[in-house]
């Protein structure tokens, strides 16, 4: 902690260079700890956001202890496995230029759960976990009753981030809404701002606590979960991250699922791995959006439940065991 | 005026109001049977840090329960110190004198112990301190937890100014007193002489404290009701939540006052300076306090009621023939209607009948707080599908209860302390009014 | 064919309820097909690469059977079910596709998609590589691509042009090309099917307002649509200018109530500190001005 921010010496070891830097990124991750007082600490949080900028190949970049340090970028590059500090500011910033898209087609969903469990087993979740859940619609009564996969709609005015204490909830450049569990105090006031129910909290120890203990936190994925934090749907940011579909999108079997960027224009079917373009897939089919009156701004698109390729069945109410 | 008289009334008042401070059986075992319970609690509390919040009946749909309901209630009662010595103080009205130590005597121990009740709603209290170090402006709950302890000081400060002629009285003329206890009020006293420079200094404390309060304490309570107000769900999207809170907790302080009043003046023999006209007094004000509050309840019922959009009509038939529908009725009768119409009576304004009609309004305040937290969350937007059934109906499980009972009997530890080891009513105050100018400190 | 009779027997046996999902029969013609290249160890390298990005997330790791639980089930393909199969079957397969097995034949070229069967063989430790199928015997056309963007027509020019018997090289007519952007998960087919013309070309009008990069530029590749695979086809690609020049800000380029807290609103920054900073400057006098009153005293 006492002198892990000062510039490495040419001479210094390899090895020593590494842990320096390690114990440095970890201290930025902790930035802020010794600031007690509010509006102290909202001018450090300036910082701490305000260092994210990169400036040539230099970045400025706030220690533990508030002294300002340069480091180049290539650097910063070097550090690949620093773990946990590094999946935070990556995870926080998210992936430049891009904005994520989902498109749900409703007239090709016959419930099948694959994203479910495909997602469940991803994120650790237990099975009344859900970042993506299936929902038996009907409208009003007169109307058809369909099937819905709903999960985090990604808003781009999102009413859960808005109320989030701590900046534990909080959205990236590419649209993604994430959570960081290290941060998230177990409030629960993003679940009460929710409009689409999206968010889960975990109770009681996650699934397989006890053999996930030495995973190292990842909030692109947001495992290992944490008793007593918040957990939702995230884009599979990890997944997007290495240029694959989210789980989701790519366990369903029924071509349900579009995903991609709407700077590109253009989302790729889950199952028949096909790309077209998203203005005209909206305009074809009439897109919306779940609920746009409450101004939540959502990523994702549903396209109306008409022309089913499949018989609506009414779910045989698959209810996990009492939690 | 004679200065035997001065002396004797001064002494006879000082008896009057101090004689209580001294450790008795029934104190001892008041505070044995608070000490017991409240281990117990914190026991179930302790089962809740090792488990996980799990061990409540609160599930992802259902969210905040007995909390969070807890919560509001512990800021709504504390609202009232701000009520009877900022804004009735202010205006000037002299019968309040007695009452005022009272009033904010318990907006000290709840809004303390509100400041607790948060934490045991969060599913990592270990982490509170974030709350200020990465504190976000734009949530409610940073500006909460802000005003809270803002409000706290301020109403310990408005409760130990008063306090210090008090001590200074005290520690001199009080015969009766446990000799331990003396060195004790002496340095509380701060060598408090009653010259005009003193006085000066608390005086101008005290009339910056009473004019800081008012925005202090509106501001608590319209915050806490943003907690609920800026969502979009259906009973909790209002415009007039921040006004609906704060003269429902005018109407939950009158009430704690009233019952406080009433065991003090019982427990302490205060029948000589908490008389009928207090009690008929304080009626009046629970009277007009309830009136605003029905008021506001007519509006935030029947604005949604007359349009019947879809979720709030799902909510409203829950809460008028639903599910909900007799914890609200009972609530909205026994706790609002009929307290306002026998309180339009002198009779029902007497001591005995009003403590009753506000122990049935305070107990009804915390049930209401209930009704506006729980039932909105079973009605989300979206269908609640494939989970448990305890997912869908929340039902607070015995820990969960017992972890909410806690607060109240830190509460009344609280009152109990502050009551027991100082005067109940403010001494050098009462002292002045009755016309004893000069009090001699040698 | 073993295969095919195991097949007959499971549909038998399940009285035929799992007939559509089961019964996914390769033309024999098909199965016939044998790589035109000798397989090499770099090309299955290349081959497990695609294979992780592209089946990995249904069929799981080789050898592993930890497939995903979908209906009608992928299965392992380093087992006996998929190693049974001929060089052609497999490669069939990973082309045409079906439900819910994407169809690769326009994500993947010819040569990757073989380098999937390359890696695959390397889990059958007695799989003997036939004879490539050398291009001498070959009899079907082999055409290769060029394109290039024509600024006066606004237009991409696809050129065909084919091996002749003789050894030479004509324009190829009649070949139906397919005009493809890159998309950040895979290629996105750009107008309908073209069919050159008997000097070989054809043309592609490219949506102006379709995105590109901050200076508009899209990497297009044309291919020819041969669903059959009756011919041995080259793709080009090649980086235009003709896309919209797309620069979107980022989302949290704004200060709005959901901003981290640094990017919060300026003026409920500047109300909650003046706000604190006030009441608690008023404290803290009081608190000072208590302690003054100890000072005072007469005594």
């Amino acid at each position: 902690m006492e002198d892990n921010h000062t510039s490495h010496s040419p001479d210094e070891s390899e090895d020593q260079k590494n842990s320096t830097r390690r114990n440095f990124l970890k201290n930025l991750g902790l930035a802020g700890v010794g600031v007690a007082t509010g509006a102290a600490a909202l001018y450090s949080g300036h910082i701490f956001e305000a260092k994210k900028e990169v400036s040539g190949d230099q970045k400025v970049l706030l220690t533990q202890d508030g002294k300002l340090v340069q480091v180049d970028s290539l650097e910063i590059k070097a550090m690949e496995k620093t773990g946990v500090a590094l999946h935070e500011m990556e995870g926080r910033e998210g992936i430049p230029g891009r904005r994520w898209v989902m498109v749900t087609d409703l007239s090709k969903c016959r419930n099948a759960r694959k994203c479910i469990s495909a997602c469940q087993d991803a994120h650790q979740l237990r099975p009344e976990q859900y970042h993506m859940n299936t929902l038996q619609m009907q409208d009003t009564p007169g109307t058809a009753p369909y099937n819905m996969p709903k999960n985090c709609q990604h808003c781009d005015n999102p009413p859960c981030v808005a109320v989030c204490p701590v900046d534990a909830t909080y959205k990236r450049q590419d649209g993604i809404v994430l959570i960081d569990n290290v941060r998230c105090i177990g409030c629960r006031f993003c679940m009460a701002a929710c409009p689409y129910s999206a968010r889960i909290f975990n109770w009681i120890e996650p699934k397989d606590a006890a053999t996930h203990l030495d995973q190292e936190y990842n909030v692109e994925l947001n495992v290992p979960q944490k008793v007593g934090t918040i957990s939702k749907c995230l884009f599979s940011a990890d997944r997007l991250r290495e240029g694959k579909l989210p789980y989701c999108v790519e366990a369903c079997p029924n071509g349900v699922y579009y995903f991609g960027d709407e700077n590109e224009d253009a989302v790729t079917n889950g199952t028949t791995k096909e790309t077209v373009r998203l203005s005209k897939l909206l305009r074809d089919n009439a897109g919306y959006q779940l609920m746009p009156e409450l101004g939540t701004k959502p990523r994702v698109y549903f396209l109306p439940p008409k022309n089913r390729l499949f018989p609506f069945e009414a779910a045989t109410e698959t209810t996990p065991e009492k939690v | 005026m004679n200065m035997d008289d001065n002396k004797l009334t001064l002494e006879k008042i000082t008896s009057d109001l101090t004689h209580h401070i001294r450790i008795n059986k029934g104190f001892l075992i008041w505070m044995g049977f608070l000490t017991v319970s409240l281990l117990v609690c914190l026991y179930a509390y302790s089962i809740q840090l090792k488990t996980g919040l799990g061990v409540a009946g609160i599930r992802d749909y259902v969210t905040w329960g007995m909390y969070l309901a807890n919560f509001v209630f512990f800021v709504a009662a504390s609202l009232i110190g701000m009520l009877i010595s900022a804004v009735l103080g202010l205006i000037g009205m002299k019968w309040l004198t007695p009452i005022t130590r009272i009033a904010e005597t318990i907006a000290v121990a709840f809004a303390a112990v509100a400041g607790l009740v948060i934490v045991s709603d969060m599913g990592r209290p270990e982490r509170l301190a974030y709350v200020f170090l990465y504190g976000r402006p734009q949530s409610p709950i940073l500006w909460d937890v802000t005003v809270i302890t803002t409000y706290f000081v301020l109403s310990l400060l408005l409760l130990f100014l008063p306090l210090i002629a008090d001590m200074a009285i005290i520690h001199r003329k009080a015969d009766s007193l446990p000799s331990w206890l003396k060195p004790v009020y002496k340095v509380l006293s701060l060598n408090f002489t009653d010259n005009p420079a003193q006085n000066k200094i608390i005086n101008r404390a005290i009339r910056i404290l009473l004019i800081l309060l008012i925005p202090a304490a509106l501001s608590i309570h319209t915050v806490t009701s943003w907690l609920f107000a800026v969502t979009s769900r259906a009973g909790w999207d209002s415009t007039v939540f921040g006004p609906y809170f704060v003269s429902g907790a005018f109407v939950a302080g009158s009430a704690a006052v009233i019952i406080a009043m009433f065991f003090f003046r019982k427990n302490y023999k205060l029948q000589d300076y908490l008389t009928d006209l207090h009690f008929n007094n304080m009626g009046k004000v629970l009277a007009t306090v309830s009136l605003v509050y029905l008021y506001f309840n007519f509006n935030e019922f029947l604005v949604p009621g007359y349009k019947l959009k879809r979720a709030d009509a799902i909510h409203l038939q829950e809460l008028f023939a639903g599910k909900d529908a007799i914890l609200f009725w009972v609530v909205q009768i026994g706790g609002l209607i009929l307290p306002i119409l026998f309180m339009l009576f002198r009779r029902f304004r007497k001591p005995l009948p009003i403590m009753f009609i506000s122990i049935a309004v305070l107990i009804a305040a915390w049930f209401k707080r209930y009704i506006i937290v729980v039932p909105t969350q079973e009605h989300p937007f979206l269908p609640i599908q494939h989970v448990p059934q305890n997912f869908i109906h929340y039902s607070p499980t015995l820990i969960e209860t017992l972890i909410s009972v806690a607060p109240f009997i830190l509460v009344l530890i609280i009152i109990t302390l502050i009551s027991k080891f100082f005067p109940v009513i403010p001494l050098h105050e009462t002292a002045r009014e009755r016309g004893i100018e000069h009090i001699k400190f040698d | 064919m073993r295969f095919k009779n195991l097949l007959i027997i499971i549909i038998i046996l399940t009285g035929g309820v799992t007939l559509s999902a089961q019964t996914w029969v390769v033309p024999d013609d098909q199965k016939a097909v044998v790589a035109p290249f000798k397989f090499t160890p770099d090309m299955q390298k290349q081959g497990e690469q695609i294979y992780l990005k592209n089946c990995q997330s249904c069929h799981g790791l080789m050898g592993k059977d930890n497939w995903a639980k979908l209906t009608p089930p992928p299965g392992d393909l380093a087992k006996e079910k998929a190693q049974k199969q001929t060089d052609g079957e497999l490669f069939y397969r990973i082309t045409a596709g079906k439900i819910p097995m994407p169809e690769f034949r326009n994500i993947l070229p010819e040569d990757e998609r073989w380098w999937i069967v390359a890696y695959i063989r390397t889990f059958n430790p007695n799989y003997v590589q036939p004879n490539p199928a050398a291009l001498a015997s070959f009899t079907g056309r082999i055409v290769t691509l060029a394109m290039q963007y024509s600024d006066p027509m606004k237009k991409i020019v696809v050129t065909a042009s084919e091996q002749l018997k003789d050894g030479k090289t004509g324009l190829a007519a009649g070949v139906e090309v397919m005009l493809f952007v890159k998309r950040f998960f895979g290629k996105m087919q750009v107008g309908d099917i073209k069919t050159t013309n008997a000097q070989g070309l054809a043309v592609f009008e490219f949506p102006a307002d379709l995105p590109g990069n901050k200076e508009g530029y899209v990497e297009v590749t044309t291919m020819v649509n041969d669903p059959k695979s009756q011919m041995k086809t080259t793709p080009a690609t090649a980086s235009f200018a003709i896309g919209a020049p797309t620069d979107k800000p980022s989302l949290t380029a704004t200060r709005a109530w959901w901003s981290t807290r640094g990017n919060a609103p300026v003026w409920i920054i500047l109300t909650y500190t003046l706000s604190v900073l006030i009441v608690w400057g008023f404290i803290f006098y009081i608190l000072f001005s208590i302690l003054k009153i100890r000072k005072l005293s007469n005594g």
